[in-house]
């Protein structure tokens, strides 16, 4: 309800209620654009460039439509162009920045265990997020969509102007692509 | 459906099952089988811990700074683009009342003209000449009001910041 007023005022020109999605959002959106670039500077960068596309095309959004999706969209665009611009092979391809995973990794072992299961949880952290951080900047997008921001599959199709069928099979293979890398992962480290 | 068929169908589903993709229906069937297949709910075993670990996945922080940031460079880019659009306008309008002082006074600058014109015994062939003069001195000279107008603007804002 919150979100639909602010939008509505932003409609009308009322440039206050653009604070109120930023505050709502910018965790979120923040997180999201750093999954695709992976680099803090970047993703700052694209989130002002994303809030001053919202003030900008507000007048064109269809208020009917989810408004999350929609700046979503409008995120993905500004990454996915950016992206081409600078490494038109990042789109395809990932190289792994080891303080990025390591970010990563470290708030993911279990706390409350025992220093083995901690120990055994911050492995399998450390190598989740060695393999995300390998996995094409197509697959870290639907797994971020998915399961850091919850969205529906037909919000997910809405962000990538996909159809559901893609969206579906992209979401497999990026679960199967980032299982084959922890399984041989974990060979690696039992070896 | 033999059970080897439903063994592989199940496991080709479990990706999209630690999703949340599947329907009641698949998810009812995935749990029986759980039930009575312990492969298959090791299998499951391990794709969760996946599910699970991307669900935990820690949030990144956005810089303190950055909300003030976005919203004063969106206030300022707005304010630009807001006064590049007012001064479009202003330039379609100062070209219309050009043209209409233009336009307005011409029958007066030839009554006025007319007289002091035949005395240095100046003649034009053609009044269109005249005209053309005519227009040329009143746009320099509103040309060069809204150039001056504009370079005050400039400073002004510049001083501003």
């Amino acid at each position: 309800m919150e979100i639909e007023a602010a939008v509505s005022q932003l409609r009308r020109g009322d440039l206050g209620a653009l604070s109120t999605l930023i505050a709502r959002y910018q965790n979120r959106l923040y997180r999201y654009l750093l999954r695709l670039v992976r680099q803090p500077a970047q993703a700052e960068d694209l989130f002002q460039q994303t809030w001053l596309r919202v003030a900008e095309k507000i007048r064109s959004y269809d208020p009917s439509r989810n408004f999350e999706a929609w700046l979503f969209t409008l995120a993905r665009n500004l990454a996915f162009d950016h992206l081409r611009r600078i490494r038109p092979q990042s789109l395809d391809h990932s190289v792994g920045d080891e303080s990025d995973r390591n970010a990563v990794a470290s708030p993911l072992a279990d706390s409350g265990a025992g220093p083995f299961d901690r120990l055994l949880a911050h492995e399998r952290a450390t190598l989740l997020a060695s393999a995300i951080e390998k996995l094409p900047v197509t697959y870290r997008e639907v797994l971020s969509l998915r399961f850091e921001e919850e969205m529906k599959l037909e919000e997910i199709a809405t962000v990538l102007s996909a159809p559901l069928s893609t969206v579906k099979s992209r979401i497999q293979r990026s679960l199967e692509q980032l299982r084959g890398m922890l399984d041989t992962g974990s060979a690696e480290v039992r070896k | 459906m033999t059970d080897s068929d439903e063994h592989a169908e199940i496991l080709d589903q479990l990706p999209f099952f630690v999703a949340g993709l599947v329907d009641a229906d698949d998810e009812a069937r995935i749990a029986r089988h759980m039930a009575t297949c312990p492969d298959c709910a090791g299998e499951l075993e391990r794709w969760q811990l996946i599910s699970a670990g991307l669900r935990q996945l820690p949030t990144p922080q956005p810089s303190s700074a950055l909300f003030e940031r976005t919203r004063a460079m969106v206030a300022d880019r707005l304010a630009a683009k807001a006064e590049q659009r007012q001064n479009h306008i202003v330039l379609l309008l100062l070209v219309l009342f050009s043209w209409a002082v233009t336009l307005v006074t011409w029958p007066v600058f030839r009554f006025a003209t007319d007289g002091l014109l035949s005395f240095f015994d100046i003649r034009f062939h053609q009044i269109w000449l005249v005209f053309a003069i005519f227009s040329a001195f009143t746009w320099l000279t509103g040309g060069s009001a809204a150039l001056l107008l504009s370079l005050r603007r400039q400073d002004e804002r510049r001083s501003a910041l």
